[in-house]
C-alpha cells in the first residue's frame, strides 16, 4: 500500500519478496501489473512489463537503504546493525507488538521519518515506512489476497489492523 | 690582433649572441600543432581531412577509467571528478552516465516538449495521458517513488527522463551507483572531450595535467588510479618519451663530443671557440624563422639543431689546418673556396624544403639555411682573429701519415663503385616491397598493451571510432541538421543490421527549428489540455489539481521560440552540439561519429545518397596526403640536386673534379637507400631529411679531400679534420640509431651509415686516378 499526497486513495500492489542466494533481494509485483525490482549491493534494477529496465543506486533512494537495513537486521536478529541506523522503541505484548525505528542519521532522516514493524507472537505482520512529508508505504506480510486486509484501507484503519485489531 | 683586441672581439661576439638570445627568448612562440608538418590542403576534401584529423570529436576524446578500490569509492570519485571538471578551461564536457535531472537549467526545462520526439507520434489527448498516468501510479508504488515523486506534478509524461535517456549513447555501459562501469564492475568509466585539438600536444598536455590534478583533489580512496586513453593521451605520452630519449642520448653525445675534441686538439680554448659558430648558427636560424613565420614549431627546433650540427665541422677544418707559423687568417683564406662551396651547396639542398608545401619543412629550411650561412661566415670572418696561431700541427702525426699512405695504397677498382651503384638501383627498382611508409603513426608507435587497453575501453564505452567519420556540409546549420536527422532511420537500420554498433550526431540533441515548431504546434491549448487531463484523471486516484505545474509548463512551451545552435550557451547541450555541428568559413559542417564500424562500404553507400555527405577514412586520407606530399618533396629534392651540381661545377670549373667530388656522395646515398630497403626498412620523410644531411656532410668531406690532392702535409691535416668531423657526427647519430623509438632510429641509422659511407668513399674516390702520393 502506498500513501501519497498526490493520490486520494492508497495504491495497492501485491506480490512476493525473495531473498536470493547471491544476496539480492527481489521484490516481485504480480498484481495488478507485473514489475520486478532487484536490489543487489548498492544497485537497484527496476523492470516493468512493456518498458525498458531502469537502474539507479541506493544513494538516490536513501529511504530504500534504511528499509533494507532495518528489514535485514530484523530478519536476522542483528541488534548491532539495528542500533547503528536507528533508535528503537518497543511496546505491546505477544498478542500484538510494535517496534518503532527512528533513523539516527540526519541525511536519512530527511527522507525517512519512521520505520514501524507490527506483529504478533513470532511473526511480523506489517512493515511501515513513513516519510517526513507524511507519505508512507505499508507492506503487509504473509497476506495471500485482498480479502485478508481490512475493508477500508484508510491509513488509520490499516494502522489499527496492523497493530492486531481484528475487524468483523 | 692584440690580446686586448681579441678579448674585445670575443666579448662583443658573445654579447651579440646573448642579446640575440634574449630577444628570441622574449619573442619566440613555439608552436606544437603537428599539422604544421602535414601538407597544406589543395582541395576542399583535403582541408576537411586535415581539420577532422586534429579537431574531430573523436581525436579530442579521452576515455577514462577509475579503479583500484571498491566500486562505490570509484563511483564516488567518478561523480566528484565530473563535478570538478565541469566548466574547466581544458574540457568541453565530461560524462559518466549519470543522467542528473538537476543538471538541466530551468530555462531549458520547458523546452523538453520541443526537443523530445514524443510529440512526433503522440498527441496529448485523454487516451495518451491516461496511459501515462497509469504508468506513473506504478512508479509511485515502486521503490523508485522516493525520488520520482517530486517530478510528477510538473512532468507526468516523464518527458525529461525520456529526453535525458535519449541523449545517452545508444549502447551504454552498465550503471552501478548511477555511473558507468565496465562489464566486470571493477572500473568506473568516463568520457571527456578536450578543448584542445588532438594534434595540439601542448594543449593535450595541459588537459592531462588538469585531469590529474582534479583527480588527486577529489579521490576518495588513496588506492584509486585514473587511467586516460585516446589520441590526445597517446600523443602526450609519446612526445614525452621521444623528448626524454633524445635528451638522454644528446647528453651522452655532448660528453663524447667534448672528449673527442679535447683528444683531437688538446686545447680547451679551441674547444670553446669551436662552439661559437654553432651557437651563432642556432640563434641566427631561430631569429630568421621567428621573423619570417612568427612562430617556430617544436619539431623545427629539435630537427633544426640536429641539421645545423654540420656547422660544428666548419671550425674544425680551420683548427686541423692550423699550425705554427701560419696566420689563422691566411689559413682560412686558403680554405674558404672549399668551405664556401660546401656551405653554399648544402644551403641549396636545404632550400628544396622551402618549396615542399609543408609549413614545418619550410621553417626547417629557413632555419638551416640561415644557420649554416651564419656559421660559414663567422668561421671565415670572425673566428680566425681569435684562434691561437700556435697549435699542434696535424701534419706532424706519423700515425695519420701512415694511415694516408695505407689508404693511398689500396686498390681502387672504380668499376666496383659503378657496379655497386647499379646493384642498389636494381634492388630499389625491382623489389616487390613498397619503398615508402605512409603511416606516420608508425614513427612513434604506442605500446601494444596501451592500444589493446584503448580498444577494450572503447568497446566498453561505445566510444566513437577514431578512423571513420561521416561529414555533412551545407550552407546553413538548419540544412545540415535536417540532412543529419534525415539519415537517422538509415543509420538505425545499419545498427540493426550489424554494420555499425552506434552513432552520434547533433540532430539527436538539437532538432531542426522546423521540427521543433511542428512539435510546438502539436501542443494542445490550455482548455483542451485541461479537458483531456481531467478525462484521463477520472480513471485514476490522482487528486484534482496536482498537475497544475504540468499545465503551466505546456502553456509556456507553446510560446517558446525554437532553439538554434546559438541558443545553447550555458546548457549541457552546448558542448555536445558544439563538437558535432560547426561553422567554418561561412558554411556549416555536421559530424556523425561512428562506433564499432564493421562495414564502411555500407556507410559509403549511405553517404552517396545525401548531397554534401562524405564518409572520411582519416587514416587512408592522411596516408594519401603523405604520399602526395612526398612526391612533391622528391621533385623539390631533384631540383635542388641539379642546383647543387651547378654550384659545385661553378666552384670547381672542371668536369673531372666535379665528378670526383660528387661521386662519393651520390654512391653513398644509393648505398644507404639500398641497404635500408634490403634490411626491410620502409622509408619516410625523416629518412629523406637524414639523407640530405648525410649528403651535405659527404660533399664537405669530398671537397676537402679533393683540395688536398697533392700536398702530403695538407693531406694529413685534411685527414685529421675530416676524421674529427666524421667521428663526432658518427658518435651523435650512432647513439640515435640505438634508440628504441623508430623516428630517432630512422634518423640515426641513416646519417650514421651515410657518414661512414661518405668518409670511406670520399677517401677512396676523390683522388685523381693514376697519381701516387
Amino acid at each position: 500500500m502506498r500513501y501519497s499526497a498526490l493520490v486520494a486513495a492508497p495504491l495497492v500492489a501485491s506480490g512476493e519478496l525473495e531473498h536470493r542466494e547471491d544476496g539480492a533481494l527481489v521484490r516481485r509485483v504480480t498484481s495488478p501489473y507485473r514489475e520486478t525490482t532487484i536490489l543487489r549491493g548498492e544497485n537497484v534494477v527496476l523492470e516493468r512489463e512493456g518498458s525498458r529496465p531502469r537502474s539507479f543506486s541506493l544513494d538516490r533512494a536513501p529511504e530504500l537503504r534504511g528499509m533494507l537495513a532495518s528489514f535485514g537486521a530484523l530478519l536476522t536478529g542483528d541488534r548491532t546493525m539495528l542500533d547503528r541506523y536507528f533508535s528503537t522503541t518497543t511496546r505491546g505484548n505477544d498478542a500484538g507488538w510494535r517496534i518503532e525505528l527512528r533513523p539516527v542519521d540526519a541525511a536519512l532522516l530527511k527522507r525517512l521519518a519512521l520505520v514501524q514493524v507490527d506483529g504478533a507472537q513470532d511473526r511480523a505482520r506489517c512493515f511501515t515506512l513513513t516519510e517526513p512529508d507524511g507519505d508512507a508505504s505499508v507492506m503487509a506480510l504473509g497476506v495471500a489476497d485482498r480479502a485478508a486486509l481490512p475493508a477500508s484501507l484508510a491509513r488509520e484503519a490499516l494502522d489499527r489492523w496492523c497493530n492486531g485489531e481484528t475487524e468483523r | 690582433m692584440s690580446a686586448a683586441g681579441k678579448g674585445t672581439l670575443l666579448v662583443a661576439w658573445v654579447a651579440v649572441l646573448a642579446a640575440l638570445g634574449w630577444m628570441i627568448e622574449r619573442n619566440l612562440v613555439v608552436g606544437t600543432d603537428l599539422r604544421l608538418f602535414m601538407p597544406s590542403p589543395r582541395t576542399a576534401q583535403e582541408r576537411l581531412v586535415l581539420e577532422e584529423i586534429g579537431e574531430g570529436p573523436a581525436s579530442r576524446m579521452l576515455l577514462l577509467a577509475i579503479h583500484g578500490a571498491d566500486a562505490q569509492a570509484a563511483a564516488g570519485t567518478s561523480q566528484a571528478l565530473v563535478a570538478a571538471l565541469r566548466g574547466s578551461s581544458e574540457f568541453r564536457w565530461v560524462a559518466n552516465g549519470a543522467g542528473d535531472l538537476d543538471a538541466i537549467p530551468d530555462r531549458l526545462l520547458s523546452y523538453r516538449y520541443l526537443l523530445s520526439p514524443t510529440l512526433d507520434e503522440a498527441r496529448f489527448d485523454a487516451t495518451f495521458l491516461q496511459a501515462q498516468l497509469e504508468e506513473r501510479l506504478h512508479d509511485l508504488t515502486s521503490p523508485a517513488a522516493g525520488f520520482l515523486e517530486q517530478w510528477l506534478p510538473r512532468d507526468p509524461t516523464f518527458e525529461l527522463p525520456r529526453l535525458l535517456e535519449s541523449w545517452q549513447p545508444g549502447r551504454q555501459p552498465q550503471l552501478l551507483f548511477d555511473v558507468w562501469f565496465d562489464r566486470a564492475g571493477g572500473q568506473a568509466l568516463l568520457v571527456a572531450e578536450t578543448r584542445a585539438a588532438g594534434f595540439d600536444p601542448q594543449g593535450q598536455r595541459d588537459a592531462a595535467n588538469a585531469l590529474r590534478r582534479a583527480f588527486e583533489a577529489v579521490r576518495t580512496d588513496p588506492g584509486l588510479r585514473l587511467e586516460a586513453s585516446g589520441p590526445g593521451a597517446f600523443s602526450v605520452l609519446m612526445q614525452g618519451r621521444t623528448q626524454r630519449e633524445a635528451q638522454r642520448l644528446g647528453t651522452v653525445a655532448t660528453i663524447g663530443m667534448v672528449l673527442l675534441l679535447l683528444v683531437a686538439y688538446r686545447s680547451v680554448p679551441v674547444l670553446v671557440l669551436g662552439l661559437l659558430p654553432l651557437a651563432s648558427a642556432g640563434l641566427a636560424g631561430l631569429a630568421a624563422v621567428s621573423a619570417v613565420f612568427g612562430t617556430v614549431h617544436g619539431i623545427t627546433l629539435a630537427f633544426g639543431f640536429t641539421l645545423i650540427g654540420v656547422a660544428q665541422d666548419y671550425p674544425m677544418h680551420l683548427f686541423s689546418h692550423q699550425h705554427r707559423g701560419l696566420d689563422p687568417r691566411d689559413n682560412v683564406r686558403a680554405l674558404w673556396p672549399t668551405l664556401a662551396t660546401g656551405v653554399a651547396s648544402t644551403c641549396v639542398a636545404y632550400l628544396a624544403f622551402l618549396f615542399s608545401g609543408v609549413r614545418g619543412l619550410a621553417q626547417l629550411s629557413v632555419f638551416t639555411v640561415a644557420g649554416l650561412a651564419v656559421a660559414g661566415l663567422t668561421t671565415r670572418f670572425l673566428l680566425p682573429w681569435l684562434v691561437p696561431a700556435r697549435g699542434r700541427d696535424a701534419a706532424g702525426s706519423a700515425l695519420l701519415g701512415r694511415l694516408w699512405d695505407r689508404v693511398a695504397g689500396l686498390p681502387r677498382p672504380l668499376w666496383l663503385g659503378a657496379a655497386l651503384g647499379l646493384l642498389c638501383v636494381g634492388v630499389l627498382w625491382l623489389s616487390p616491397r613498397p619503398l615508402w611508409e605512409d603511416d606516420l603513426g608508425g614513427l612513434t608507435p604506442v605500446p601494444r598493451a596501451l592500444i589493446e587497453r584503448d580498444s577494450a575501453l572503447r568497446r566498453e564505452l561505445g566510444a566513437p571510432d577514431v578512423r571513420h567519420l561521416l561529414v555533412i556540409q551545407d550552407r546553413d546549420a538548419q540544412r545540415v541538421l535536417a540532412k543529419t536527422a534525415g539519415i537517422g532511420p538509415q543509420l538505425d537500420a545499419l545498427v540493426a543490421a550489424g554494420a555499425l554498433a552506434g552513432f552520434d550526431h547533433a540532430a539527436r540533441y538539437l532538432p531542426t527549428i522546423e521540427r521543433q515548431e511542428r512539435r510546438r504546434a502539436a501542443l494542445p491549448d490550455p482548455p483542451e489540455l485541461r479537458a483531456s487531463l481531467e478525462a484521463a484523471m477520472r480513471a485514476t486516484p490522482f487528486r484534482p489539481g496536482v498537475f497544475a505545474p504540468f499545465l503551466d509548463d505546456v502553456e509556456r512551451a507553446r510560446h517558446l521560440p525554437a532553439l538554434g545552435p546559438g541558443d545553447l550557451a550555458g546548457t549541457p547541450l552546448e558542448a555536445r552540439v558544439g563538437g558535432l555541428l560547426l561553422e567554418r568559413d561561412g558554411h556549416w559542417t555536421g559530424l556523425v561519429t561512428l562506433t564499432g564500424l564493421r562495414d564502411p562500404a555500407a556507410l559509403e553507400r549511405l553517404a552517396a545518397t545525401v548531397d554534401g555527405a562524405t564518409l572520411l577514412d582519416l587514416k587512408q586520407a592522411s596516408q594519401d596526403l603523405v604520399a602526395h606530399q612526398r612526391t612533391r618533396i622528391l621533385w623539390c629534392l631533384a631540383g635542388s640536386a641539379v642546383l647543387l651540381v651547378l654550384v659545385v661545377g661553378f666552384a670547381l670549373r672542371d668536369g673531372a673534379r666535379v665528378r670526383r667530388v660528387l661521386a662519393p656522395m651520390a654512391l653513398t646515398t644509393l648505398l644507404v637507400l639500398g641497404l635500408l630497403h634490403a634490411a626491410g626498412v620502409s622509408l619516410n620523410l625523416f629518412h629523406l631529411i637524414a639523407l640530405v644531411l648525410a649528403a651535405g656532410l659527404g660533399l664537405d668531406y669530398a671537397l676537402f679531400f679533393e683540395r688536398a690532392a697533392d700536398d702530403p702535409a695538407e693531406q694529413r691535416r685534411t685527414l685529421h679534420a675530416v676524421l674529427v668531423c666524421t667521428l663526432s657526427t658518427l658518435m651523435v647519430f650512432a647513439l640515435l640509431a640505438l634508440s628504441s623509438l623508430p623516428v630517432l632510429r630512422a634518423i640515426g641509422v641513416t646519417v650514421a651509415a651515410g657518414v661512414v659511407g661518405n668518409f670511406v668513399l670520399a677517401l677512396l674516390l676523390t683522388r685523381p686516378p693514376g697519381r701516387k702520393p
